[in-house]
């Protein structure tokens, strides 16, 4: 399959800090591709970046097969952009925001129309067009927003954080809309902060600090992670925590609800350890078993080991 | 879309935003009549006719009721009344009753007849220095006139005949003839300006928020990740202000028309294209500001700074020839020199297009490098 987007080596310093480290990066055509990390790790300015919208430190990327420094206005109009921060005319109608943007996407009048249209059917706000934007929830404006980066066909997609502080029910709609866009063959490439939705990409990529720290499907993530997990359910669960953090042999503790969930890159006698060190303190174990990791075990688990870029290079 | 279509296309979105903000727009279309008359109204009084004035008169003869009757025939000077005593004249004097008091002192006329040193006294308020050169002059004139009928007064009585002894006293007079703006009135002079000055306030005010504005909003970043241009968005932006400007030169002239005499319907189209280039030379300056200001903010405080300068330097109250010289070569950075210049020079001298080529063609350089400047400030990497 060819690479929709390539980067090679791209970096992005701002003074002295280094956003984008060494950034390589691959993305197939046709892939919903979504970007894992804290903020601040980078993603932002990686998309700003593929986007055309800021210049590259060090290093290469290629969006369409074209070169974002060279040919920066050409890649524009194909791929669109939806910004982390609602970034529409709120004075505007809907379709009004709609038509303008198609139009500077240089749509002809005909096109507008049809593709205005249809735009509005297909993120379900037809019976708001006439609505003035600031007006909107936020669900509908993310909606919104997603309708005018898809208004001129791009054949990539870039949404940043497209479902922030959005109800599970508009996460949903989303996302429902993201796979009938990918279904057309367009490729996305989607940031987010909520593991589940990284369940739902094709492949993810974690970034930490500036640097890609992990890439793959789901399944590959989960199955290379270096790491064991142990579910601990152990009472009272903060003291727990804090013994079995001081067990050697431990790499990591997070505590969920009742339980724990417990790093190990030496899985086999851990569980017998533990047991013997929570209940010498007199803490009641109910039981310790392996567990099959999700992503967010992967994500901290990666975050945890990840080393920290160096700043101010 | 070609070019001419994005920026059609961007200029209608601004029309839509323009028209959505009632109370903008409103503003927008009263301030410069507003503007226009109160600057107007406020300059006219600085246009003295009459300055109020008393007379002192101690001497008290026949002869002397001659003097004062002369005084009331000047029209610069308004004599109210005559007071009786020094003590009340200065007094009306120190209260800013009046601006200046003429006191024939007692004996005067004696003197004159006597051949004696006569002086007559003249007491004037220095605060308002335009008023007491006025006054000077004119009891210049009344005693002249005095003299010289006395003198052929005096020659008759010896025999000479008063049309002979006019030409033996020759007396000198100096006969100035103003030619353009023959009432010199200042608010003639200052219009100009005026106009120039509303014109630009609101212009470059209006220009310079707007890019900033979006950026703010964060609207600007989703239209710098489509393939727009910066010369799509600068002139899609420039297009519906010059239009409200245009309306507003078109209100203001006939503010100035109406209420202040200023001869407009004579050179309509000469003034009009004046006007038009200065506005756009006005909006170019507030897209300058707005491609290098972060914020709104920012924008208007480099606004400010723009502005008002350009009230005290472009020659719209005073000629700039009176700036001294180490200071003046700022005044020629300013449009509104120029367009100030060219619309006295239409307006008092009834200049046609071939005497203000000079000045239609510095604003119309203005505008072209402003523009272009506008366009290479805004870049569309943002960093």
């Amino acid at each position: 399959m060819p690479l929709a987007i390539e980067t090679t080596n791209l970096t992005r310093r701002f003074g002295a800090v280094t956003a984008v480290a060494n950034l390589n990066l691959g993305v197939r055509a046709g892939e919903i591709f979504g970007f894992l990390g804290p903020n601040g790790a980078g993603k932002t300015t990686t998309i700003r970046m593929l986007c055309g919208l800021l210049l590259p430190s060090e290093g290469t990327a290629c969006v369409a097969g074209m070169d974002v420094t060279r040919d920066a206005e050409a890649i524009k109009r194909r791929v669109g952009y939806m910004p982390q921060r609602f970034s529409l005319y709120g004075d505007l109608t809907v379709e009004e925001n709609l038509d303008f943007f198609a139009g500077v996407y240089r749509l002809s009048r005909r096109q507008r129309r049809t593709q205005v249209l249809e735009t509005l059917e297909r993120v379900g706000l037809a019976d708001r067009r006439a609505a003035l934007t600031e007006h909107l929830s936020g669900g509908l404006k993310q909606r919104l927003a997603l309708g005018c980066a898809l208004v001129h066909v791009p054949a990539i997609l870039f949404l940043d954080e497209p479902t922030a502080g959005a109800d599970p029910l508009s996460r949903q709609r989303m996302w429902d809309l993201l796979y009938q866009v990918a279904a057309e063959g367009r490729t996305i490439l989607v940031t987010t902060h909520y593991v589940e939705e990284a369940e739902r990409c094709q492949t993810i990529a974690f970034m930490h600090a500036g640097r890609l720290i992990g890439a793959g499907s789901p399944d590959q993530c989960r199955a290379e992670l270096g790491e064991a997990v142990l579910e601990v359910d152990a009472v009272p669960v903060m003291q727990a925590a804090e013994a079995v953090r001081a067990t050697p042999g431990v790499s990591g503790v997070s505590v969920y609800g009742h339980t724990l969930r417990v790093f190990s890159r030496t899985a086999a006698d851990l569980p017998r350890e533990l047991e013997a060190a929570l209940t010498s303190r007199g803490i009641v174990v109910r039981g310790i078993r392996p567990v099959p990791p999700t992503l967010e075990d992967v994500f901290m688990s990666l975050t945890r080991t990840a080393p920290d870029v160096e700043r101010g290079r | 879309m070609s070019t001419l279509a994005v920026i059609g296309h961007v200029a209608r979105k601004e029309i839509r935003q323009i028209l959505r903000d009632r109370r903008s727009l409103v503003l927008i279309l009263v301030m410069p009549i507003v503007l226009t008359f109160l600057f107007g109204k406020a300059l006219e009084t600085g246009e003295l006719r009459q300055i109020p004035s008393v007379i002192l008169n101690l001497d008290g003869s026949p002869d002397s009721n001659v003097i004062v009757t002369a005084f009331s025939t000047y029209d610069e000077v308004e004599i109210e009344r005559q007071v009786a005593t020094l003590e009340e004249a200065q007094d009306l004097l120190a209260h800013g009753k009046i601006k200046a008091a003429i006191i024939i002192p007692a004996g005067f006329m004696r003197q004159i007849e006597s051949g004696e040193d006569a002086q007559l006294q003249l007491l004037l308020d220095g605060t308002d220095n335009t008023s007491a050169p006025i006054v000077e002059g004119v009891a210049q004139r009344v005693i002249q006139r005095y003299n010289t009928e006395r003198a052929i007064k005096g020659l008759w009585a010896r025999g000479v005949r008063p049309d002979r002894g006019l030409r033996l006293i020759r007396p000198v007079y100096v006969q100035s003839e103003i030619r353009y703006n023959p009432g010199r009135q200042y608010l003639s002079y200052v219009m100009p300006g005026v106009i120039g000055l509303t014109l630009q306030l609101l212009t470059v005010m209006l220009m310079a928020i707007t890019i900033p504005r979006e950026r703010e909003r964060g609207t600007l970043d989703q239209l710098m990740a489509s393939p727009v241009t910066r010369t799509e968005i600068i002139l899609g932006k420039l297009l519906p202000y010059f239009g409200i400007s245009v309306l507003n030169v078109a209100t203001i002239l006939f503010v100035a028309d109406r209420w202040f005499g200023i001869p407009v319907a004579d050179r309509l189209p000469l003034l009009l294209l004046l006007c038009c280039l200065f506005v756009l030379t006005s909006l170019a300056t507030g897209l300058l500001i707005s491609a290098v200001s972060r914020t709104q903010f920012q924008a208007v405080q480099i606004a400010v700074f723009y502005v008002l300068p350009v009230f005290m330097l472009s020659g719209a109250y005073a000629p700039i020839e009176a700036i001294p010289d180490y200071i003046r070569p700022i005044s020629y950075l300013f449009p509104l020199m120029y367009f100030s210049r060219a619309v006295r020079a239409v307006t008092l001298r009834a200049a046609d297009i071939v005497q203000v080529w000079q000045d239609v063609t510095v604003l119309g350089g203005f505008v072209v490098v402003f523009l272009y400047w506008a366009v290479l400030s805004f870049h569309k990497r943002v960093n």
